[in-house]
């Protein structure tokens, strides 16, 4: 028979987790777990609840970053006044993740934790530069979200590790934007999901980034393609090379939202939205 | 039949509320779901995971060692058993049993059953059951299981054959040869599953001889039926017991779980409920798939001078009803136009996928996507408006169906118009920044086939009450109130007093469905009605009640002469026709009435993504004489909205013979967002007081795709001959990318 | 094992022995015999087992008994008003907002949360609100209706 328990404390939730890796599960929002054990996707001796746990659900503000505790909802986030002021792309990801019951309940650890590719804050997050702070029975440590997910439903994270925390730098001058696209129903899970952002010195963009979630495994950076603009407000060409440079560099997944034909034609569209939604 | 006594206000044409509407609001309805039966055991279902296979053995060793298992039940039992001489069932041929017996046809088909105390002692007990397959080829595509050396799904039925029908009128060759242009396409539609949110349910009980069935069904008389074959009794001895449906749309017509219950209790001798998971209603049954081949033949003007078509439907592995049913959709294949001359072959096969079986719409949405499709192909390709070519060949009064059928009661031409105002056809698209707009428009034609019956009875109480039994299932279109509605109009009476009850096997009722219920009964409530006016008439005392009587004349008549309760029985049959007696000539009368619909759209589609937005869409069902208007207006509007998820996203994906989207997050249906902020339905009426009434419960759907393929087509010059037209077809379609 | 906890359903508390893993769907279902939550997908995308925990609208079977320990549960027969309907059900009973019904106690739990929070919310904010609540049947256009009705304070 399943066991549910609630630790006092952080440490004693990693130490509880990190004795039976496999068996010993978190359970924050639950939502993602419970429909998984449902599916017998996997099938967990223990929960251990950090639902009751104190300090892991704030959202706070200091000059550099914001720091959203890890139990915070998607709705919280989505609604507090601190991220749509200074990360608003993030507020409206997670404004649109699943529906109103589930950012009601579903936490952005979870979300993190989870590795879903079908996910929308993740791909936000890697392209804001977001660090995860991470409890082990180790100690703390801290990593870039980018560092995150390694793979379908596969994190990083160590036995016994837990998210407490997520913090997003702020205070640049920057404009960001997130586009989502369905194929389906409006509430299908998304089929192509990017993230661009730029930093602006002036009137001219210093840094120009580009995340391609949902599409992929895991969110793929594309530095590697949008490293080199920069300068004045970008061109139609430099745009739209930039987007089929991107679609062409992406791996992307097939399924019943869309084959990998699919999504590299839609991810070209999203991209070249995004980054126009980014220039001034 | 329809004198009526003017004291009460007349509730024909009220939008009254259905008697239990609180309970349903409040959630304190019961459903099949929510009963449950002293004693009973639970069942879980063990199936098979190969397309095609032989059941070599199957040790339930393991499974009868948990707590909890009573007993597991397999083909090879079924076949011992000497309490069930006849375990194949079937309404059209008696090819499927309660068990896979010695062989597995599909991915999901029952092998064995588990029966334990609890439902999750039957799910660990499923699990701990080993079968030893043999594996077999299988076939999934039905062009290739027709084609010489496909595996064989069925002895008796060579070549996967599961129904062929033909017709055929005038002299296809000679006029498309003499015809100024002839057009040609090929239409498909995959699975679809209508997704009832209660799953299939049912609890079976024996006492003695007597066997008792809970189901959630729309057909109780046919489960009834089939399991008094099933155990060689009389019908009499059965009684299916149904409680308001939390959703039906054909996925509950037939027989789905109760021969298995049935055989379970029987064989364990205590009751026995089994609830599928809703993987496994994917698994259950589903909308045929179909391919159609049309051809057109046409002359200068655009008229329609030959037709040819040829259908192929998807049965699945077991018949279900599919040798009929292409029956009905060879003859909803010929839409609402004149031919001169039209050939059509209609097939049905075996494959080795889910059963096929009857879904809103049914053997029309496939074919009215291709034919009104092809309508606006044709236009196009002859450079006129698709509104005006419709008028050319709709079918009018007096006008001859290909069948030969002299065609009365329809209003095609109405429908058309009254759709082509609401959208405005001819006038400016809505604009919308950065997105190709077009409007569509469909009408279509669907049978009501002859030969069937409903009966009634009325009772009348000397305590005012009037209870009214019928076998018409409740699965939200409001058939009882609405045969409240149509009671209390006939009879004259307070419909508050009028009580209809839930449907228990003494009446008869081919089946719901169809949306024939309205039509049907109203003919048979009416001569119930007037069958207890005559008998109050000769127990009246002139003198006391001259009449014409009221509500309270009855009460005092019966009072008077010392009778508690008085009834008055009433049916209606159908004309049968013998137009289907040979299968490769229809000929005659093939509808019993017509029903007719029409949708007219305006889309908006981002040419980039292919993604479809719906701006506004409008539908219009030919109701006749329209009994409560809110729920004409639901079944419309509900339609519509059931129309547009096969028509952009459903879609049953199969590989190797697996359903890989069996749950709602993979196969998704629309929600509120997805229906267009304007989508209006109108329920046209006859002036005739008298005119007969026509269901409007399906009538909508099956032109909601094509009015859509048509806007897209109009919108971009894109054609989309496949459902769902998802935003990745239509994207493929824009660009010249074949899948 | 079973757990022992107290829950708040529909103002009363209520004490229940559940195993760790039996979801809230259930055990307000089965035990307590609120029949209008109704688990139909399993994966927290229909609706149908839509509750209100501490106001705020969850799926029911995504939940497990023991996370909701001492919170406050609402489900639409603890909406009613002493017995009667409340200003929401009774609009949907009156513009005829229901067919088949599995789905509408749902929507009443959702569009009473809605109406908490926003009272004034537009059209655009409920459809969205209301986005995860789905319905076969189609009463989509009723149920606006209805909480068109009661934004503006028809009733």
């Amino acid at each position: 028979m399943i066991r549910f328990v609630e630790p006092r404390d952080l440490q004693e939730a990693c130490a509880v987790l990190a004795d039976d890796e496999w068996g010993n599960k978190v359970i924050s929002g639950g939502t993602a777990l419970v429909l998984m054990m449902r599916q017998g996707l996997i099938a967990p001796s223990t929960l251990v609840n950090i639902g009751r746990l104190q300090g892991m659900d704030g959202i706070s503000r200091d000059d550099a970053r914001i720091t959203i505790g890890a139990r915070a909802t998607h709705r919280a986030i989505a609604t507090s006044p601190e991220v749509m002021q200074w990360i608003p792309a993030l507020a409206d990801a997670c404004g649109r993740v699943g529906n109103v019951r589930v950012r009601n309940v579903g936490t952005l650890g979870g979300n993190l934790a989870e590795a879903d590719y079908a996910a929308d804050p993740p791909t936000v997050l890697v392209g804001l530069d977001a660090v995860c702070h991470v409890t082990g029975p180790h100690g703390a440590r801290d990593l870039p979200v980018a560092d995150l997910a390694t793979g379908f439903y596969s994190t990083s994270l160590g036995p016994g590790e837990i998210i407490t925390a997520v913090s997003v730098p702020i205070g640049e001058d920057r404009v960001s934007a997130y586009e989502k696209f369905v194929s389906r129903s409006s509430e299908d899970r998304p089929c192509v999901g990017v993230f661009a952002t730029a930093r602006y010195d002036g009137s001219s963009i210093e840094q120009l980034r580009v995340v391609v979630g949902a599409a992929v495994a895991v969110p793929r950076l594309c530095d590697d393609i949008t490293g080199s603009v920069a300068g004045d407000a970008l061109d139609d060409a430099t745009i739209r090379n930039m987007a089929a440079a991107i679609s062409d560099a992406i791996d992307p997944i097939e399924d019943a939202r869309g084959s990998a034909w699919y999504r590299r034609k839609v991810t070209a569209v999203l991209v070249r939205r995004a980054v126009e939604g980014v220039s001034r | 039949m329809t004198t009526t006594v003017d004291r009460l206000p007349d509730v024909l044409g009220l939008s009254i509320p259905m008697p239990d509407a609180e309970e349903r609001v409040v959630g304190t309805l019961r459903y099949t779901v929510d009963h449950s039966v002293e004693g009973m055991v639970h069942g879980r279902l063990v199936r098979s995971p190969y397309p095609h296979a032989r059941i070599v053995d199957v040790d339930v060793s393991g499974a009868l060692a948990l707590d909890g298992v009573v007993r597991v039940l397999t083909g090879t039992d079924l076949e011992r058993a000497v309490e069930i001489p006849n375990p194949y069932f079937g309404l059209t041929r008696r090819d499927q049993a309660p068990l896979a017996m010695g062989r597995a046809r599909y991915v999901g088909d029952p092998v064995a059953l588990v029966i334990a105390e609890t439902p999750q002692s039957a799910r660990d007990g499923a699990e701990a059951v080993m079968v030893d397959y043999d594996e077999l080829p299988y076939v999934i595509d039905p062009m290739e299981a027709l084609a010489a050396g496909a595996p064989q799904l069925h002895e008796e039925w060579l070549g996967n054959e599961c129904g062929e029908w033909r017709l055929h009128r005038g002299d296809v060759d000679l006029a498309m040869s003499q015809a100024s242009h002839v057009f040609e396409a090929t239409y498909t539609s995959p699975m679809a599953n209508a997704v009832p949110f209660e799953p299939h349910v049912a609890i079976a009980a024996w006492e003695d001889d007597f066997l008792e069935v809970w189901t959630a069904t729309q057909w109780p008389s046919a489960v009834r039926g089939e399991l008094a074959h099933m155990f060689d009794t009389d019908p009499g001895n059965v009684q299916i017991r149904v409680f308001p449906l939390g959703g039906g749309y054909g996925a509950k017509s037939q027989l789905k779980i109760e021969p298995m219950v049935a055989v379970a209790a029987k064989m364990v001798g205590r009751p026995v409920r089994l609830e599928l998971e809703r993987d496994e209603v994917f698994l259950t049954t589903g909308k045929h798939p179909a391919v159609m081949d049309i051809r057109t033949g046409v002359d200068e003007e655009g008229r329609f001078v030959a037709r040819e078509i040829d259908l192929v439907y998807n049965g699945g592995a077991y018949a279900v009803m599919t040798p009929k049913a292409v029956a009905q959709g060879l003859l909803r294949s010929i839409g609402p136009y004149r031919f001169p001359n039209i050939r059509i072959r209609s097939r049905g096969v075996y494959t080795n996928t889910v059963p096929s079986g009857s879904f809103r719409g049914a053997m029309t949405n496939q074919a009215a996507f291709a034919y009104e499709s092809h309508a606006d192909e044709i236009a196009e390709g002859l450079g006129i408006d698709p509104f005006d070519l419709r008028e050319r060949n709709l079918l009018q009064e007096g006008d001859v169906f290909a069948s030969g059928q002299v065609m009365h009661d329809i209003h095609f031409q109405e429908l058309l118009h009254d759709v082509a105002a609401v959208i405005g056809w001819g006038d400016e698209t809505t604009p919308s920044p950065g997105k190709a707009v077009g409007k569509g428009i469909a009408v279509i034609v669907k049978t009501t086939p002859p030969g069937t019956r409903s009966e009634v009875r009325v009772e009348m109480r000397s305590d005012g009450d009037v209870l009214v039994h019928t076998n018409s299932v409740d699965m939200g279109q409001g058939v009882l109130g609405t045969l409240a509605q149509l009671t209390a109009h006939h009879l004259g009476v307070d419909i508050g007093k009028v009580r209809v009850q839930d449907p228990d096997s003494s009446t008869f009722d081919s089946m719901t469905a169809g949306s024939r219920t309205t039509f049907v009964a109203d003919h048979a409530i009416g001569e119930a009605c007037e069958s207890i006016r005559r008998q109050m008439a000769e127990l009246a005392d002139p003198d006391d009640h001259p009449g014409p009587h009221t509500a309270v004349d009855y009460q005092e008549i019966l009072l008077g002469a010392g009778i508690t309760s008085l009834i008055g029985e009433g049916a209606y049959q159908s004309t049968p026709s013998d137009a289907l007696n040979n299968p490769l000539d229809i000929k005659g009368e093939v509808a019993d009435h017509w029903h007719q619909g029409a949708v007219a759209v305006e889309v908006a589609v981002d040419v980039e993504t292919g993604k479809v937005e719906i701006l506004r869409c409008h539908g219009a069902a030919w109701a006749g004489r329209v009994v409560n208007p809110v729920r004409a207006r639901q079944q419309s509007e509900g339609s519509i909205i059931f129309g547009l998820g096969p028509a952009l996203f459903e879609e049953v994906i199969v590989a190797d013979g697996q359903v890989t989207n069996p749950n709602l997050s993979d196969y998704m249906i629309p929600s509120i967002v997805d229906v267009p902020i304007e989508l209006t339905s109108s329920s046209l009426e006859s002036p005739d007081r008298d005119a007969a009434i026509h269901g409007v419960g399906e009538m909508t759907i099956p032109a909601v795709a094509p009015a859509i393929a048509n806007a897209i087509s109009r919108a971009t010059g894109a054609r989309v001959r496949q459902m769902p037209m998802t935003a990745e077809r239509v994207l493929r379609a824009i660009v010249g990318e074949p899948e | 094992m079973s757990e022992s906890l107290t829950l708040e359903v529909n103002g009363e508390e209520i004490v229940v022995e559940v195993p760790a893993d039996e979801a809230l769907v259930n055990t307000l279902r089965d035990r307590l015999g609120l029949r209008s939550v109704r688990p139909t997908c399993g994966l927290g995308i229909c609706g149908t087992c839509t509750v209100q925990l501490d106001g705020a609208v969850a799926s029911s079977c995504l939940l497990l008994t023991v996370q909701v320990e001492g919170r406050s549960i609402r489900t639409s027969e603890g909406l009613t008003n002493d017995g009667g309907l409340s200003r929401v059900q009774q609009a949907f009973v009156d513009n005829g907002a229901y067919q088949c019904a599995y789905c509408i106690p749902g929507m009443v739990v959702t569009v009473e949360a809605c109406l908490a929070e926003s009272p004034d919310a537009s059209m655009e904010e409920v459809r969205e609100y209301l986005a995860g609540n789905l319905c076969r049947c189609g009463t989509y256009v009723s149920i606006l209706e209805s909480v068109t009705e009661l934004v503006r304070g028809d009733r």
